[in-house]
């Protein structure tokens, strides 16, 4: 056995055309055999993943775009909101402020005819007053001349 | 049993069958056989996990999809990134072959027990590891990028020659023979060494031991697959670009 093992591995070596750099028709086979695979290989494999590929990333793409389209779309809805909601509050607090100057408005008028007619009142009393006055300086005038007329009459008797 | 043998007899690591090929006669011409069953091998995979992924292809990817859409994506993004936005589309194929045909050859190699099946002569190993299938793959990028040149800018492509002076003609001129030589020979000389080292290993210490090479192996098969594809995208992105001189190693 060991005999026949050694006997085949000289036989093997002692062939002419063995070694390890025999390059005979295995090498133009082996390179079209190649090309055949890369042919194949493109058929069933980069063609179809590649467009797979390109397929997806393209729909990535439109994706990304229709979203950022959306984006900017909703971005501008909201800027939209924003202004009228700026342009509603303005126009709130010009309806508050209006409102709050009638209202300072007409509690000055009030004010003013409440104070109008205190001012009549008071000068209406103060003329009764004066008028009250008047009379009793008169009747006092007239007392007094009365009075004194009398001093003057006894006066006159006593000493006539 | 073997395993003793070979241990007592140094002389005969002829066990590990290098440079012994599975013969196949068509015509006058030799092939080697064992190259072509694990190529083959290669290429259903490829073929049936293509089919898998594309047979329902959904604009949520799940499953297979998503993994051969990451495979997708990681072989553009090589392209684009050594040939340029503009013009990587038509390569994809082809450095995305390159690169997945490579990849699984090599982990093929490293993760089937293909010595299970027994050969009358050589043995089933990555096809990466026939000095063939290298020279092949290299030829195939350096017609890919003569091709991606002459297409690109016509027969100013001669220029890159005498550029940046004519004094580099002769280094020019030998680098396109240098590409392919460096190209097939790292690939070849990185998987046969792998295994190599893996095969001695089991001979010496069946257990355990050899597992940390192995890995080192599988990432080491990775990055061939990488640097190949990447080389070959950098040469056909050169030859369209007409930067000559840099070599991206």
């Amino acid at each position: 056995m060991i005999h026949s093992v050694w006997f085949l591995a000289v036989e093997a070596a002692e062939e002419a055309s063995g070694g390890l750099f025999d390059l005979d028709a295995t090498l133009p086979l082996m390179a079209v055999q190649f090309v055949l695979l890369a042919v194949i290989l493109n058929a069933l494999f980069y063609k179809p993943l590649g467009n797979a590929i390109d397929e997806r990333d393209g729909y990535i793409r439109s994706n990304k775009v229709d979203a950022a389209e959306r984006l900017a779309k909703a971005e501008q809805i909201a800027k939209a909101y924003q202004q009228e909601l700026a342009e509603t509050r303005r126009q709130s607090q010009a309806v508050i402020a209006a409102a709050q100057e009638e209202a300072q408005k007409l509690a000055a008028q009030s004010i003013a005819e409440a104070q109008q007619e205190a001012q009549a009142q008071r000068e209406q009393v103060q003329r009764e007053l004066d008028e009250q006055k008047r009379q009793a300086m008169a009747t006092l005038e007239q007392q007094v001349d009365g009075l004194s007329r009398q001093i003057l009459d006894k006066l006159l008797s006593a000493a006539s | 049993m073997a395993l003793g043998m070979v241990m007592f007899y140094p002389s005969t690591l002829a066990e590990l069958e290098v440079g012994q090929h599975l013969y196949w006669q068509v015509g006058n011409l030799k092939l080697h056989g064992q190259v072509f069953l694990t190529s083959w091998f290669v290429i259903g995979l490829l073929v049936l996990v293509s089919v898998l992924a594309t047979r329902n292809v959904q604009r949520v990817p799940s499953g297979l999809q998503n993994l051969m859409e990451y495979a997708l994506e990681f072989i553009r993004d090589l392209a684009k990134n050594q040939i340029g936005e503009k013009e990587y589309r038509p390569w994809v194929p082809f450095v995305g072959t390159l690169f997945l045909f490579i990849f699984v050859s090599n982990w093929s190699g490293a993760l089937v027990p293909w010595k299970l099946i027994h050969l009358p002569s050589g043995e089933l190993a990555a096809p990466t590891n026939d000095i063939n299938t290298t020279v092949a793959l290299a030829l195939l990028t350096s017609l890919a990028y003569f091709y991606a040149g002459f297409s690109n800018r016509g027969l100013g492509y001669f220029a890159k020659y005498i550029e940046p002076t004519p004094i580099l003609l002769p280094i020019n001129i030998l680098e396109d023979f240098t590409k392919p030589l460096s190209l097939s020979f790292r690939l070849f000389g990185n998987i046969l060494a792998d295994e190599l080292v893996v095969a001695v290993l089991v001979l010496l210490v069946p257990l355990f031991v050899p597992l940390p090479v192995m890995i080192l192996g599988l990432f080491t098969s990775a990055i061939q697959a990488l640097i190949f594809a990447t080389l070959a995208a950098a040469y056909i992105g050169e030859a369209i670009e007409g930067h000559g001189g840099e070599e991206h190693e």
